[in-house]
């Protein structure tokens, strides 16, 4: 999948620094990087890197302590709790690392909900679910609640929620480290195929070298830095 | 997201912790039975106890001359009696309304003599509806008409007169001149209540006679005893009558009449309230721990919802919606809960006689029924259940408030 030069996601000189007790704990040290549309980029380093905080910040979650960061053309710094939470159900797409699925709802249900936050009709609502489901492998399943999925069945609804409202962007954290090294290779084609087929925009982070493998662009961050920026074919 | 669809998320969220969600709805069900069951309780047994002091005095509105409340004697009559019943008929809610003299009298047989209260009554206006005292004649039999001769007396009374069926008695009394004028009465009843301060200290005469004895014109009374079907619009009634006449008559309620059972139903009442009002406290203190700890425990899952686009507005209306089906459906389990002891209290009563004891209670001269039925007024039952809906979503704010306020990147790191 080729990439347009407009980028999707930019962090000018990102700087986050916790406070733990009387101390200034710095996670991300000035962090520059542009994510372009039809991107697949995983962000790898050790552990404490910045690898989740940048991910948090980028999805609005998490507010940089100082510089620029922008997603989907709109600079997150002042907009408000209420403009941010519209901002993540129209243009942000997650998949956490324990799939985190709303159990009273079935997997068609939560799905569908970013759909039913923004008031897309309930047939356009279903036509879209239904078929991203099936994209997924979950046909037959769509009413099943969470504890009646597996693990990887569970990351693959969630995948199915991450997409359901056409984002900008989907961020992944760990989506890989809850499940067997099939079921990583599965979801792994999954993203890739909706990231080739549909066009969508990926951005891991990750400890697994199945997805640095296959990320066509890898960030390596140390000490909340960019260590490397690797692009591959 | 519809509100539908946050409702059945919120409906499907109340099942989660099944064994927490069904303690706290029998916490409510239990207190809504109390709560039933206790005003139930009051509602009723007060308002037996009005209508039987109504019967047993002066009806639940008396009108009566102005000055006679603080000063009664027989010199202060009311005249044209007929003509203010015909008032009294057209005000609402009026059932029946009968002239009496009611005064002092001092009883007198061969060998002894007693101060006494005694009511003049019409016999033929009279029924048990009116006077209470009636269920009570113990022996003997109400008067032909209202210038029989006969006399009625309290058992203890009668007693302490010495007065047996068919003995002559002179009741002596001050007229409107001041003069003492006295009659003389054959025993022809004898009434026993149960109350030791109504057996002891009232008698019963025709009212024709004592008009006689008073020199009382025949549509002259000292009060007209007014009463209606709901002893609740006994102030309506008589704010009515007094703005209808105009000074020439007072029309005093029941409780301005007995303020000491007036005082004394008010005491019990608040009482109650108060108990009513420390169960609703413990009660929505566990509602709130319900929905307090359900909220904590999936703040988690709040962030979650938060990373999705739920908004502080839809987190907080979700824990609302999880509230107001809590309070819905802990009254849906409460009238299950309730109904079955409700219908056996309120066909069977509860039993007091071994509290009260044998001598039986009275209030202010009002015998209390020791066998008290549950019955409660619909508005009270009305009440109640609003109360378990305002006081399980004022326990929900809280909670909801915290939902909506969740940081999704600290809430997120929570396992």
């Amino acid at each position: 999948m080729s990439t347009s030069t407009t980028p999707i996601v930019s962090l000018g000189d990102v700087k986050k620094t916790y406070r733990q007790g009387k101390l200034d704990v710095p996670a991300l040290r000035g962090l520059t990087f542009d994510v372009h549309p039809g991107e697949f980029l995983a962000i790898c380093g050790p552990s404490g890197s910045g690898k989740t905080t940048t991910l948090n910040i980028i999805g609005a979650l998490d507010v940089a302590t100082s510089g620029s960061v922008t997603v989907d053309g709109r600079e997150l710094a002042g907009m408000s709790r209420s403009a941010l939470s519209r901002l993540r159900r129209d243009r942000i797409g997650f998949v956490f690392q324990a799939y985190n699925l709303v159990p009273v709802l079935s997997a068609y249900e939560n799905a569908e909900m970013v759909l039913a936050l923004k008031g897309v009709k309930a047939s356009t609502r279903k036509e879209r679910v239904m078929k991203l489901l099936a994209d997924v492998g979950l046909t037959g399943m769509e009413h099943r609640r969470p504890d009646q999925l597996s693990g990887g069945q569970q990351q693959r609804v969630a995948i199915a929620r991450a997409i359901a409202s056409d984002p900008a962007v989907v961020l992944a954290d760990e989506p890989t480290a809850n499940v067997d090294s099939e079921t990583a290779d599965r979801l792994l084609g999954i993203m890739e195929a909706l990231n080739r087929d549909r066009g969508v925009t990926f951005i891991f982070s990750t400890h697994d070298p199945r997805v640095m493998e296959r990320a066509r662009r890898l960030i390596r961050l140390v000490d909340g830095r960019v260590s490397t920026d690797e692009r591959r074919g | 997201m519809t509100g539908t669809s946050i409702a059945s998320m919120a409906w499907r969220n109340l099942w989660r912790n099944r064994r927490r969600t069904i303690i706290t709805l029998s916490s409510i069900a239990f207190g809504v039975l109390l709560a039933v069951l206790f005003t139930g309780l009051g509602d009723r047994s007060w308002r037996d106890t009005i209508d039987l002091a109504a019967r047993m005095g002066g009806g639940h509105v008396t009108i009566q001359h102005p000055g006679y409340q603080d000063a009664p004697s027989l010199k202060r009559s009311i005249t044209d009696v007929g003509g203010l019943e015909r008032v009294v008929r057209q005000a609402g809610d009026v059932t029946h309304a009968v002239p009496r003299i009611v005064g002092q009298t001092m009883l007198a047989t061969a060998g002894k003599s007693y101060g006494t209260v005694f009511v003049a009554i019409d016999p033929a206006l009279e029924s048990t509806r009116t006077l209470a005292m009636l269920e009570a004649l113990d022996d003997g039999s109400m008067f032909a008409g209202p210038d029989d001769e006969g006399i009625i007396l309290g058992s203890k009374l009668a007693e302490n007169l010495g007065a047996g069926m068919g003995r002559k008695v002179v009741y002596t009394m001050t007229d409107r001149q001041g003069e003492i004028v006295s009659g003389l009465a054959r025993v022809s009843g004898i009434v026993h209540t149960g109350a030791a301060s109504v057996d002891s200290a009232l008698c019963f005469l025709p009212i024709g006679t004592v008009r006689s004895v008073l020199g009382y014109a025949p549509d002259e009374a000292t009060q007209l005893a007014v009463f209606v079907e709901d002893h609740r619009n006994s102030e309506a009634v008589a704010t009515q009558l007094n703005a209808e006449l105009g000074g020439r008559a007072a029309a005093l309620t029941w409780r301005q009449v007995q303020p000491e059972l007036a005082g004394f139903i008010s005491m019990k009442v608040g009482g109650t309230l108060v108990f009513e009002i420390i169960i609703g406290i413990l009660v929505a203190a566990g509602i709130f721990n319900t929905l307090f700890m359900s909220v904590m425990e999936r703040m988690r899952e709040f962030g979650i919802l938060t990373a999705i686009g739920f908004g502080p507005g839809r987190l907080f209306g979700l824990v609302m919606w999880e509230s107001l089906f809590m309070a819905l459906t802990g009254i849906a389990t409460s009238v299950v809960v309730t109904i079955g002891p409700y219908l056996h209290f309120y066909l069977n009563g509860i039993d007091f006689s071994a509290m009260v004891g044998e001598g039986g209670s009275d209030v202010a001269g009002v015998v209390i029924d020791p066998i008290m039925h549950v019955q409660i007024y619909p508005e009270n039952a009305l009440f109640i259940a609003g109360a378990v809906v305002l006081a399980t979503m004022l326990a929900g704010l809280y909670p909801a408030w915290r939902a909506g306020r969740v940081e999704p990147v600290e809430a997120i790191k929570l396992v």
